[in-house]
């Protein structure tokens, strides 16, 4: 409980730094971000232009750092942030922003907004102003392990499950593996399939891996709510599994966020490289692929699309991999408009699905993705990251739309030629 | 005289020029003037009819090179006839008169044509003695202001008249100054160029003729028809500059090939003329199709611009100085800024209190 406003303004000093400073100092003012946002588009309201989710932390940024906005600031002249300013601009960095970063794609001058939002929300969480849903999510996550409260004695009822459905065997807390693999809260209680899946395709690769007691949990609240002290402590969990494990290469399960913080985020909050590499699950599935180790037969003979999840595609440059293999698996893959890095945002990322608040806003703008699934006709889309899927489930029931949504791991697994 | 003359379409029948021939100049002086083709009838119409104007050229500080370029260089075309068949009532050039009898003419062609006649003026006006200039006696600035004032319009013909010219630039000994620095109360219109291109001052007439007024003109008094895009941008050389082809001699490869003068010193992109359209000599070529970087001679002061042959992006003279004094005190203000903002930031950073899960929600 002592979360205050001038801690809030300590930490936009703290986080303002020389990228953003040229990128307000280039912003041109056009808009474009706007028609680039799932916010702004699907309710017409300018107070959902990206750049003006911003507007305290530029005003910070020109009263702090800047000469003619220091004077302004003196002479009474410019108008200082005030904690009500704060507070209104919560919903705006919280509820209508899913980091998606499609706006950093169009910005003619390449400003990265998404990346000036995450910071903001560094501040905006030290002010206590961060939504309710993302401080219990956080909560959870530090005391317990996950955001959704999974305790390691679920997964090891799932771990029992699986090894009883497809008779293999899950390695935990094993030295030296190959892999390190990971879950995120969804999988673990939604989709328990994906640790089947994952563990069907690396057994047939030959591959050895481990699951770690201690760290079992891929998703970082921490990154969400942007509280750096908190993210650190939670992806340093990973990191100190992994080296105590001595593997070679942790897999970020099928989330986006996930990947982005042990992948991106990681090392810089560690402030040091990591011992042993980081890759998304269809990474190493395109890898296996590429070595002759991934054996497939079959197809899903039936009309499907692919959603790009924005942490995978557009902030993490994983694209190409899951068209490889949907291209050998699905011979009616069809592409959605603006798929790859130019994909819409199912409307939950970066936080917005844990935030209760943020509900009804999150259906409103899944008409952008719903309007892409009637366009093209297709009951069938696959993904590759679990909070897109529960996402876009809780959305096509909202809709009362007849769309079925699969992982991509468990859709390559369902086609392992396990004879050979 | 003038007023009641022959009509120019008259004078134009005596000189062997067709109907045809005609109107193919008015179409020709629309496109120039860049006025919609529905104007080309407007313009022979009012061509037609109308008498010859009474014009009255005066030089002063010059060399009587714009003279040489308007009169004689596009001979015999449609555009110097019109030039000869106006009523050039004084021209101390031209005219056969001399002494008391050229400057009756004058005084008579004023009287006679009160508030009508057209003033050109080529050259500029000393300021500093009155004696560094004078006609038949009278100095250039009194001249000046005794003719415009029952001009209906004045046209300052070259650069001297228009900006000051050669005779200004530095240190300028005699004081030179432009037209529109003594005629405030009436228009003036600049057709500035080292000469000229005379087809400008047709045109001008053309549109004085034609509608009663003087074209549309830009912040520097120039019909914006043929000064309003500059010689770079209506360059043929302009795709080399734009591939970052450049001669950099005069007798490379690049300059056989023909590649953009840039870097010789052409000041084509701050230039603003019609050379590269409608060129010289019935457009034959111009200084930068036959090899030699534009001087930028239509411009106010481009005899102090610096050198013809350096590249507009290097400095000249004494603002190397400058640039460097004001390079030195951007980088230490750059500096200093930089600075005090790091330790803004280092100070928030030790500011830092660690969140932890009991930080997130409002102090009560």
């Amino acid at each position: 409980m002592s979360a205050t406003f001038d801690r809030g303004i300590n930490a936009f000093k703290e986080v303002l730094d020389a990228p953003i400073a040229s990128f307000f100092s280039s912003c041109v003012h056009c808009g474009l971000c706007a028609e680039a946002c799932l916010f702004y588009t699907e309710t017409g309201d300018p107070k959902y232009t990206p750049i003006h989710k911003l507007e305290p932390l530029r005003r910070a940024w020109q009263q702090e750092y800047t000469l003619l906005g220091k004077l302004a600031k003196l002479t009474g002249l410019a108008k200082a942030v005030t904690d009500e300013e704060l507070a209104e601009w919560g919903p705006l960095v919280y509820d209508s922003c899913t980091l998606c970063g499609r706006c950093s794609m169009v910005c003619p001058v390449g400003n990265d907004i998404a990346y000036m939002v995450r910071k903001m929300r560094e501040g905006m969480s030290a002010a206590g102003h961060a939504p309710e849903g993302l401080v219990t999510a956080t909560t959870r996550a530090i005391q317990s392990g996950s955001p959704a409260g999974v305790k390691w004695v679920t997964v090891q009822a799932q771990i029992k499950r699986m090894q009883a459905e497809f008779g293999i065997e899950i390695p935990v807390n094993q030295e030296n593996a190959d892999y390190l693999v990971l879950m995120s809260s969804w999988e673990i209680l939604n989709y328990p399939e994906y640790l089947g899946a994952v563990g069907r395709i690396l057994n047939q690769a030959g591959a050895t891996w481990t699951l770690a007691q201690d760290a079992y949990e891929a998703t970082n609240s921490g990154i969400q709510i942007g509280a750096s002290d908190l993210a650190r402590e939670l992806v340093g969990r990973i990191v100190g599994a992994a080296e105590r494990l001595k593997v070679k290469c942790v897999i970020s399960p099928e989330c986006g966020h996930a990947y982005t913080a042990i992948r991106w985020e990681g090392p810089n909050l560690m402030g040091r490289p990591f011992g042993f590499e980081v890759k998304h699950i269809l990474e190493v599935l395109d890898d296996l692929r590429r070595a002759g180790r991934l054996k497939l037969k079959g197809t899903l003979d039936k009309p499907l699309t692919y959603h790009d999840p924005c942490q995978i595609s557009r902030r993490g440059g994983v694209y190409e991999q899951p068209r490889t293999l949907l291209n050998q698996l699905a011979p009616q893959f069809k592409e959605m408009a603006d798929s790859g890095v130019m994909n819409w945002c199912c409307g939950g990322g970066g936080g917005v699905s844990a935030n209760e608040r943020a509900e009804p806003l999150r259906m409103t703008v899944f008409k952008r993705k719903k309007a892409q699934i009637e366009e093209l006709g297709v009951k069938t889309m696959v993904t590759a990251c679990a909070n897109c899927r529960v996402v876009m489930e809780e959305a096509l029931e909202h809709y009362h739309m007849n769309v079925e949504i699969l992982g991509l791991t468990e859709l390559v697994a369902e086609h392992l030629d396990e004879e050979q | 005289m003038a007023i009641d003359g022959p009509t120019i379409a008259e004078v134009l029948r005596q000189q062997g020029i067709s109907r045809r021939g005609f109107l193919k100049f008015c179409a020709t002086t629309a496109s120039l003037m860049a006025l919609p083709p529905s104007m080309v009838p407007a313009i022979a119409a009012a061509l037609q009819h109308a008498r010859r104007p009474s014009v009255i050229w005066l030089s002063f500080q010059e060399c009587t090179g714009c003279t040489e370029s308007l009169t004689r260089s596009h001979s015999p075309s449609i555009e110097g006839l019109i030039l000869e068949q106006i009523s050039l009532d004084y021209h101390h050039t031209l005219q056969a008169a001399s002494g008391t009898a050229a400057e009756a003419a004058r005084e008579a062609a004023m009287r006679e044509n009160a508030g009508k006649y057209l003033l050109v003026v080529d050259g500029s006006i000393p300021l500093g003695n009155a004696g560094f200039s004078t006609i038949a006696g009278i100095s250039n600035l009194d001249m000046l202001k005794e003719t415009a004032a029952g001009a209906a319009a004045v046209i300052a013909v070259g650069t001297c008249a228009a900006y000051g010219g050669i005779p200004a630039a530095q240190p300028n000994p005699t004081g030179a100054v432009p037209v529109s620095a003594i005629i405030k109360d009436k228009p003036v219109l600049n057709v500035p160029g080292c000469p000229p291109i005379p087809v400008v001052i047709t045109g001008v007439l053309a549109h004085f003729l034609t509608f009663g007024s003087l074209p549309e003109l830009d912040a520097l008094g120039r019909p914006k028809a043929f000064y309003g895009e500059s010689i770079h941008d209506r360059c043929y050389r302009r795709p080399f500059y734009d591939q970052g082809k450049f001669a950099e001699t005069f007798d490379d490869e690049g300059a056989r090939k023909g590649w953009c003068l840039f870097k010789l010193g052409c000041k084509g992109p701050v230039t603003y003329n019609a050379c590269a359209t409608t060129k010289w000599n019935q457009g034959v070529s111009f200084p930068i199709q036959s090899g030699h970087g534009c001087i930028g001679c239509s411009e106010p002061g481009f005899w102090d611009a610096g050198p013809f042959y350096k590249a507009l992006s290097m400095p000249i003279g004494p603002a190397k100085a400058a640039i460097g004094a004001a390079a030195v005190a951007g980088l230490a203000a750059g500096a200093a800024v930089a600075l005090r903002n790091r330790s803004a930031k280092k100070s928030a950073q030790a500011a830092h209190q660690k969140v932890t899960i009991d930080d997130l929600e409002k102090s009560k």
